[in-house]
């Protein structure tokens, strides 16, 4: 396991958002979490990057204990992070957003064939190169945080809602790039949606949150059909469900 | 017309030294939502560092007799020092508590300073003949008078001004501080070392102040243990004017009230020139009911880490 995330309970104030969760992401892989809103699923990528603490539980990375560590401490071990709502510093150029995600390299041969990889990657990007960043539209925007974690070098990359207030054309799009990544630099991607459907496509495996917990694991080949996920993510049981057909 | 004149030249001199001072608050709200009510003493404290620690009447001067630039480097050391020593004794401890806690620690590190300047130096104000020839005036015409420590005063300024800019748009930790001050959280998962960003924007707040220390004591010529507490407010209702963590609403804010109260000097009629402080502040009242927000709004009241 290149992250593995060992029983954490997670805490705001008294109110638990996580408990017990346990996820493992290995090296080249696509892990999807999915789960209604307020499943614990930004909470958990939250902790992970060291934003929040657990209260209890272990993470660890590439075999070191990371839980406890700062944010930035965590980015610096090669884990970086997309958090929801995007993120985009929009007083600073589109350039200065995605320079600051070099800024911890020390590989500074690299860096700038890794600049103009993204740049290439997002052509959009390298238009508007000069411009301020909060001028962008949303899809734009999801490319530049999406493009400056890359320049991260990241070991692994978590998306919080990639698809999240973009439009289907877009999230295809963004989704095409992301596998694309996988298969060109081999980057291993723990990623966080609500809709299990677009999830289910692309990852290898899935985990399914709900209040707090995981209720469902397994690959994604044998949960194509869907059922299982449904079940897991809405927590019907079938008595449940024909109660619910009944009051109708 | 000479009045005119004048009135232009002082409250723009005024008017730098208000957005100084601002800077100096708006870079630490900026980066940490910190309104340090403590600036005001860091300016206190450069102008004491001139003389001897002793409670005696008579100052005698330390710093005061070294030579020019021995003498900036100095007084900006042991401003830069104390803030610095602020944020690693104080600040640090409860960087992640609400803004109003931090306010509050400032206002407590505020009378603690004024307290411990009394405890070495005495309450009582003392002389202090701090680079003289600034005094001057040169002659325009006949009737137009020039203070020579009012072109100085925004001259500096504006140097300071032009430098700031260029450290906050051309390096690399400068686009970390603007990055900071705008998504505290994102920057710190981008590996932005959030005390290294922090304790820089002390040092800058602390030079800013230490600088002004110079200035302020070249004009007044007295240490007064409250000597910066009147300049801190000024600056602060200049960042809430100009937009608390807008670092142009601050410079902007800085000459909109320096302007202001210089303006209405010269405007009032004598028996009312006493309650200029009244005007300045209803002016503030006015500003912020049409613009809450302030002249230059910013995203600075979102929630960070």
């Amino acid at each position: 396991m290149l992250l593995s995330v060992d029983d954490i309970y997670v805490h705001y104030g008294r109110v638990p958002a996580v408990r017990g969760v346990s996820i493992g992401v290995s090296e080249g892989e696509i892990v999807c979490v999915v789960g209604p809103n307020g499943a614990g699923k930004s909470t958990t990528l939250l902790t992970i990057s060291g934003v929040l603490r657990p209260s209890q539980g272990a993470i660890t990375f590439d075999g070191q204990s990371i839980g406890g560590l700062t944010p930035e401490a965590v980015a610096r071990r090669g884990i970086s992070q997309v958090p929801e709502g995007r993120h985009v510093f929009t007083t600073l150029s589109v350039e200065e957003n995605l320079r600051l995600g070099t800024r911890m390299r020390r590989d500074r041969g690299e860096i700038e064939s890794d600049f103009k990889r993204v740049l290439e990657l997002f052509p959009v990007l390298a238009e508007r190169r000069r411009g301020a960043a909060g001028k962008l539209s949303g899809g734009e925007q999801q490319m530049l945080v999406i493009g400056r974690a890359l320049l991260t070098n990241p070991r692994i990359m978590t998306i919080d809602e990639p698809s999240l207030g973009l439009a289907p054309n877009l999230v295809d799009r963004v989704y095409e790039v992301l596998l694309e990544l996988r298969e060109s630099r081999g980057l291993t991607l723990l990623i966080v949606e609500q809709s299990s459907e677009r999830a289910l496509k692309a990852a290898d495996r899935i985990y399914v949150l709900r209040s707090g917990e995981i209720q469902l694991e397994g690959d994604a080949a044998e949960l194509q059909d869907g059922e299982k996920v449904r079940q897991a993510y809405f927590g019907f049981t079938e008595g449940v469900d024909h109660a619910g057909e009944a009051a109708f | 017309m000479e009045v005119v004149v004048q009135t232009i030249i002082s409250s723009l001199s005024l008017g730098s030294f208000y957005a100084l001072g601002a800077l100096g608050i708006g870079l630490l709200f900026g980066v940490l939502r910190l309104i340090n009510f403590a600036h005001g003493d860091f300016i206190t404290v450069g102008g004491f560092s001139l003389i001897v620690p002793a409670t005696a009447v008579v100052a005698v001067p330390l710093i005061l007799d070294f030579h020019p630039v021995a003498l900036i480097i100095c007084v900006v050391g042991v401003v830069v020092v104390w803030a610095l020593a602020s944020y690693f004794m104080l600040f640090r401890h409860i960087q992640t508590a609400p803004p109003a806690v931090l306010m509050i620690a400032s206002v407590a590190l505020s009378f603690s300073i004024q307290n411990l300047i009394i405890m070495i130096y005495s309450g009582r104000p003392k002389a202090v003949g701090l680079w003289a020839e600034l005094t001057g005036v040169i002659p325009l015409s006949d009737k137009v008078q020039v203070p020579i420590l009012q072109l100085v005063i925004v001259a500096v300024t504006w140097i300071l001004l032009i430098l700031l800019t260029l450290f906050l748009r051309r390096t690399p930790i400068g686009v970390e501080m603007r990055a900071a001050a705008e998504d505290f959280r994102m920057a710190r998962m981008l590996g932005v070392n959030a005390t290294r960003v922090i304790a820089l924007a002390f040092v800058i707040s602390g030079a800013l102040a230490g600088i002004m220390a110079l200035m302020y004591h070249t004009q007044t010529g007295i240490l007064n243990f409250r000597g910066g507490v009147f300049l801190m407010l000024y600056a602060f209702i200049a960042t809430v004017i100009g937009g608390m963590g807008s670092l142009i609403g601050a410079v902007v804010g800085g000459y909109v009230v320096g302007i202001f109260s210089t303006v209405l000097i010269a405007i009032l009629p004598e028996g009312m020139r006493g309650f200029r402080d009244a005007f300045v502040f209803g002016l503030v009242v006015v500003i912020l009911l049409a613009r809450p927000q302030g002249l230059v709004p910013t995203r600075a009241f979102k929630e960070r880490v």
